[in-house]
């Protein structure tokens, strides 16, 4: 990646005036911060330039290939919007995927066996999250459980509801206006739009990463999350309510990871209880490569919609290849690993 | 591959669902595809093929060697080249996986679906994109594929049970059974043609209890189930597997001798169950095939002799005992 390049150029050469230094110590602060963007922007290249062909077509550059990645792209995507924040904050969410899991179930279970319309089925499941990131964070924060272990269990939770409330097996979606039958609208999150390239997923990925931004930039709140990962001490002395922020943070992760998994069921048109196992992971690769700092304080919802879209677009280009799927699993860990040892690197400021 | 006798396909059910159905239940194929499906041209023996194989999840054994069979089969035809994709049993992966196969404009599609429901419509519409598709092992859910070729585990259920009712148990006796994951279509399937198979008998099915096909569990469970019914005589179980985990069981409680052992799939693998029969460990094992080679000659069919295939190719199962486990095992592995 170029971040690494220009950083072991800049810790050889000689000391430079204060001027410059502060000039320079700011653009390599820029790089660091946005690494994912030019690890996206140089992934993105590898796999234009190494890109299959056909009839001289680069199949990578494809526009349905390209509305692929980010329609398989959107669920983990979304989760990990979520997770930035709680990691923000110095928390991590371990139950995402299965809360996922948990919210596909629910949306197939309310529509297919309780006949509940679209916009009840998604208020309830959307509440189900909600509520669930609320326990967690309440655990967590009000009582000073570490969130890894609440979330640990959060996740066994969610999954043993999902197996519970599907009966243990996938709950498969027919669409119509019959008993049994889920109402046609919530099968438009399976469609593509405009001219039917843009996949719904993908848009609704766009305008929580949008909301998500706008809101970490502008809000009090916000300023609250950046504080209390950088020193919970020191913003609870002057006057951060820590435990509501806290208790907020996980519920706006749970909110996104039931969201997720309404899509995740429009997708692929049914709700089973064992499906996000891993995702949770995922959802963390992306805020790590985004370059958000495991110990809170520091990073951007920009930098994980980046660093989602790049594990995407390695996902796509490794599938493209037909590379083992072992040999991917690997690869996607050495760029975890390089992503989050650029981080050590980040000069502190 | 030399299995062919040991699943010689047997071309049930050419039922004339004619091939070109249009796909008007499935939601997505809002894509180019549209209407209803195109004919696939052929390209007779002068093309060359690439085929798109997309397998649910190779860490089960039986879906490696499907794989495998895959891979040797189509050895032999000079104009096909295969790619393999591992969905690694996620739904999600597995849509991926075939997206990336259309993207790279595959001739034609193999899969082996993860589960039903979520791949129908990405196999609908590469189906409706012109592409061959035969769909192997588990189905999808309407009739947007060119050909499904599978086993019928009801038949396979029902050939044990009539084994067990006319070979092991001829005058009566009872029976313990180890099922495949609940809530599964093969546990149910192989549960109720195994009691089609003994209906009539004088024999009792005194226990059944779930192993979720793993072997782990199918020890323990046995452990369980020959202490809460020590006159048990034969022990049913729905894969090899289980099988060999309760013999472990029996073995472990020194009553390994008083019973005998049944398994499903048979794969000719030296972890599998036809070494297991032949070693004596299991008393009959029953032919679960992978449909791989066949779905290489349905492929070869299709797109290089022009020809049509039914719609649905059901595999014929094949009891193995301690006379012919190693003539099988060396037929399928020569």
């Amino acid at each position: 990646m170029t971040s690494e390049v220009t950083t072991k150029q800049a810790g050889a050469e000689p000391e430079p005036p204060p001027q410059q230094r502060k000039q320079r110590r700011e653009f390599v602060n820029a790089l660091f911060r946005f690494q994912s963007l030019f690890g996206l922007v140089a992934v993105f290249v590898v796999a234009v330039v190494f890109s299959p062909r056909h009839n001289g077509e680069l199949l990578f550059l494809n526009a349905d290939n390209l509305a692929n990645v980010v329609r398989a792209m959107s669920e983990i995507g979304i989760m990990a919007v979520g997770m930035t924040f709680v990691i923000l904050v110095g928390g991590i969410d371990l139950s995402v995927g299965a809360v996922l899991g948990l919210a596909a179930v629910g949306s197939a279970v309310l529509m297919v066996n309780d006949d509940f319309g679209v916009v009840a089925t998604v208020v309830i499941v959307l509440a189900i999250g909600l509520f669930f990131g609320f326990l967690q964070g309440m655990a967590s924060a009000l009582f000073g459980i570490q969130a890894f272990i609440v979330t640990l269990a959060g996740m066994q939770i969610a999954r043993g509801l999902a197996r519970i409330w599907s009966g243990g097996q996938g709950v498969a979606i027919a669409y119509g206006d019959g008993p049994g039958e889920a109402p046609v609208t919530f099968s438009l999150l399976g469609e593509r739009t405009f001219n039917g390239i843009v996949p719904i997923p993908a848009l609704i990925f766009a305008v929580v990463a949008v909301v998500a931004i706008v809101f970490l930039r502008t809000s009090a709140f916000a300023r609250h999350v950046y504080a209390i990962g950088g020193n919970e001490k020191a913003a609870r002395l002057s006057g951060v309510p820590v435990t509501r922020v806290k208790v907020i943070v996980f519920c706006i992760c749970g909110f996104l990871a039931a969201l997720a998994g309404i899509v995740h069921a429009g997708q692929l048109n049914q709700g089973s209880p064992n499906d996000g196992f891993g995702y949770e992971l995922d959802a963390i690769a992306a805020v790590v490569i985004g370059g958000t700092s495991l110990m809170g304080g520091r990073g951007s919802v920009v930098g994980t919609v980046a660093g989602a879209l790049l594990l995407g677009v390695l996902n796509n280009f490794l599938g493209l290849h037909g590379v083992d799927p072992n040999v991917q699993l690997l690869v996607k860990g050495l760029v975890i690993v390089v992503a989050a040892g650029l981080q050590r690197l980040r000069p502190t400021v | 591959m030399a299995r062919r006798r040991a699943v010689a396909a047997v071309l049930t059910a050419a039922t004339a669902l004619s091939l070109s159905v249009s796909c008007g239940t499935t939601s997505e194929n809002s894509g180019q595809g549209g209407g209803g499906a195109q004919e696939s041209e052929c390209g007779g023996p002068d093309g060359k093929y690439t085929i798109g194989m997309s397998q649910a999840n190779v860490a089960e054994p039986y879906r490696q060697r499907m794989d495998d069979d895959i891979k040797a089969a189509a050895e032999s035809v000079p104009q096909f080249s295969v790619e393999f994709a591992d969905a690694q049993q996620d739904n999600a992966k597995q849509v991926s996986d075939v997206e990336n196969f259309l993207t790279k404009q595959i001739d034609l599609l193999i899969i082996s679906p993860n589960e039903a429901t979520p791949l129908t419509a990405v196999v609908a519409k590469a189906y409706n994109k012109g592409i061959p598709v035969i769909v192997l092992d588990r189905k999808v859910d309407g009739d947007a594929y060119t050909t499904w070729i599978g086993a019928d585990n009801v038949e396979i259920g029902r050939t044990a049970g009539e084994y067990v009712a006319t070979t092991l148990l001829p005058n009566g006796g009872k029976i313990g059974e180890i099922r495949g994951l609940a809530g599964s279509t093969p546990a149910k399937e192989r549960g109720d043609g195994f009691r089609e198979g003994i209906e009539g008998k004088d024999i009792e099915i005194v226990q059944s209890v779930d192993g979720d096909w793993l072997r782990e569990k199918g020890q323990s469970q046995a452990d369980a189930l020959f202490k809460a019914h020590p006159d048990i005589q034969v022990l049913y179980a729905h894969n090899d597997p289980m099988a060999e985990g309760a013999y472990l069981a029996a073995k472990a409680a020194g009553i390994e001798k008083n019973l005998k052992f049944i398994g499903i799939d048979g794969l000719p693998i030296p972890s599998g169950g036809l070494k297991a029969v032949e070693q004596g460990r299991l008393s009959a094992t029953l032919i679960y095939p992978t449909g791989g080679a066949e779905a290489v000659d349905t492929a070869k069919k299709l797109l290089v002799d022009c020809q049509d295939v039914p719609k649905e190719q059901t595999l014929e199962t094949e009891l193995i005992t301690i006379d012919n486990a190693a003539t099988v095992y060396n037929e399928a592995n020569s």
